[in-house]
């Protein structure tokens, strides 16, 4: 069912809104996942790396906007592999998915062995590729887009009170 | 309450929209355009490079939107200077799943391909060209696919058969072009080719060899003993499981399932696989797969063209990244390279079998890389086995593999 030309034009004021509240991206280069960790010590968080020329990604960002809104302690961190130079089409692609106030960081090297290496020496590059850290930050790790179902158990059940 | 749910409501409008757009077509969301244009503006690292049959190497590389041949008469230590194939300047898609191809004929003839990126991000044409006249000029190019929608007709795949044949394969979502315009969804990509019996001049109608490809996965295509071309790729079987699969492009075409590691995933992996086949018709097969238990690198060897298959001998180390595999028989000699990362920079590791892919010597490294670089390719003059590396703080090498004969 397609939107009424008025009801786009509406939501695209909302969005250009939104995108104007767009956390800055910060810069993801060596180093930068322990500053991660460091920073959400002792608290479980999602680590989700995504693309903007990854089409499955956007499913998967759409659901962790969803999920963010239903559980709104639950910790999102992202990490674009696309460039710096993408920034404002990526901001403007999270908040349309209602991650606009999530951690979000973008590979900011360009040799990305080098990155990819650091976040998993297991990694093989394929996106979206997620990761679900518990209270003590032992990792599970997930390729493609999660179901609903799924992406919620993993990132909530951690959330419980020790 | 108001605003989470109207965001909801986009979230439900756009998704879909990219989700059946797979890999791209028209109806991306407009900022994936300018992502689209920076990409084909990166350096141009994959190169191709291939021997003819008097042992002259032949060089295909990309800059400022055009595909230069040059070639070397002593295996790559100085090259003639380039020609241009292509005197209109284009897109030319030459990331690692993507690299210039070459091939010969019979009779000097020099067969090029290569993808041409369109403005619509994801999308692309299967293009063409041949030197008469050993490599002095070139024809104008052909679009090979006869479908030529703005949709992606990518990751070509050249090869010259046992009866001087030019055959051309490549992944197509025409059929899911199609299916999305009847509402319907379509999974994956699917395999095309075509064949040219008049020296590339002009080329058959296209036709499907199999449905349901991964998107974005180079295709193998090697030459049989009995001249029939077979091609080795990823493929989505069932809902989303993408292992690989093998066909002769003859006139059965049967479709045989060669890996089950199940790895089912809803993304893409950019990382396709690689064939050769023996003076022998022994096929030596190598590929990737990210499942969860069984991730990382794999080689196996059919002796019955292809009907059964070795068990997958995996190889690699995947805590370092083990990826981008390739494989070359001469005789029972077997050659596997692939690409690692050791922590600090990108290594080009081989082993090697010297009784046709029974044993292997341990790894070695032939190269490394502090900076981006293209996939590894291993080429021979029928004597020798080189790789062909190109990186971009050290630019284009040719490393003769430990082993060769002098």
């Amino acid at each position: 069912m397609m939107p009424s030309i008025r009801a786009m034009l509406a939501l695209l004021a909302l969005l250009a809104g939104v995108a104007a509240q767009a956390a800055e991206l910060k810069p993801f280069v060596a180093g930068s996942l322990q500053q991660i960790r460091a920073a959400h010590a002792g608290r479980p968080f999602v680590l989700a790396l995504w693309s903007l020329t990854c089409s499955h990604c956007q499913e998967e960002l759409a659901r962790l906007g969803a999920l963010q809104r239903r559980h709104p302690q639950l910790n999102v961190v992202l990490i674009s592999t696309d460039t710096p130079e993408d920034a404002e089409t990526l901001t403007a692609t999270l908040a349309r998915h209602g991650l606009a106030r999530a951690e979000a960081w973008v590979y900011a090297d360009g040799f990305t062995e080098r990155l990819r290496f650091e976040i998993d020496p297991r990694w093989g590059g394929e996106l979206p590729r997620t990761y679900f850290y518990d209270r003590a930050h032992t990792v599970t790790a997930r390729s493609g887009a999660l179901a609903p179902a799924e992406l919620e158990r993993r990132a909530v059940a951690p959330l419980a009170p020790p | 309450m108001r605003r989470a749910l109207l965001l909801g409501l986009v979230a439900g409008w756009l998704t879909p929209a990219c989700a059946a757009h797979e890999h791209g077509a028209p109806g991306q969301p407009r900022d994936l355009q300018g992502v689209w244009e920076k990409s084909l503006a990166r350096p141009a690292l994959a190169v191709g490079v291939a021997f003819d049959a008097r042992g002259r190497l032949w060089r295909a590389r990309v800059e400022n939107r055009q595909l230069w041949i040059s070639r070397s008469d002593d295996a790559g230590k100085t090259f003639t200077p380039p020609m241009a194939v292509n005197r209109v300047p284009e897109r030319i898609a030459a990331d690692g799943e993507n690299r210039p191809k070459l091939a010969f004929g019979k009779h000097g003839e020099l067969y090029v391909s290569w993808t041409q990126s369109l403005a619509q991000p994801f999308s692309g044409h299967v293009r063409f060209a041949r030197s008469l006249d050993d490599g002095q000029s070139f024809s104008a190019p052909l679009t090979v696919n006869d479908n030529v929608e703005i949709i992606s007709h990518r990751f070509d795949s050249l090869l010259v058969d046992g009866r001087a044949r030019v055959w051309l394969a490549w992944l197509d979502k025409r059929d899911a072009s199609a299916a999305r315009q009847r509402g319907e969804r379509y999974t994956g990509a699917a395999l095309y080719y075509t064949v040219s019996d008049d020296r590339g001049a002009t080329f058959a109608p296209n036709r499907r060899l199999a449905g349901h490809s991964c998107e974005c996965c180079r295709i193998a295509l090697a030459r049989d003993t009995d001249g029939t071309p077979v091609a080795f790729w990823r493929h989505v079987f069932g809902q989303n499981t993408r292992d690989h699969a093998l066909a002769r492009l003859d006139s059965a075409a049967t479709l045989r399932r060669v890996s089950h590691e199940q790895w089912a995933v809803d993304a893409c992996p950019h990382h396709g696989p690689a064939l050769s086949i023996n003076a022998d018709g022994v096929l030596h097969l190598a590929w990737y797969s990210g499942a969860e238990k069984q991730r990382g690198l794999f080689y196996a060897f059919s002796r019955d063209r292809g009907q059964s298959f070795s068990a997958p001998l995996a190889f690699g180390q995947p805590d370092a990244q083990a990826g981008h595999p390739q494989v070359l028989a001469l005789g029972t000699r077997v050659v596997l390279a692939w690409k690692e990362f050791d922590g600090q920079q990108t290594v080009i590791r081989v082993q090697q079998s010297r009784d046709a892919g029974r044993r292997f010597t341990q790894p070695v490294t032939l190269a490394t890389s502090a900076s981006s670089s293209d996939h590894p390719l291993l080429v021979s003059d029928g004597t020798r086995v080189l790789l062909s590396w190109n990186s971009l703080a050290e630019g284009h090498r040719l490393v003769p593999l430990p082993g060769n004969r002098p």
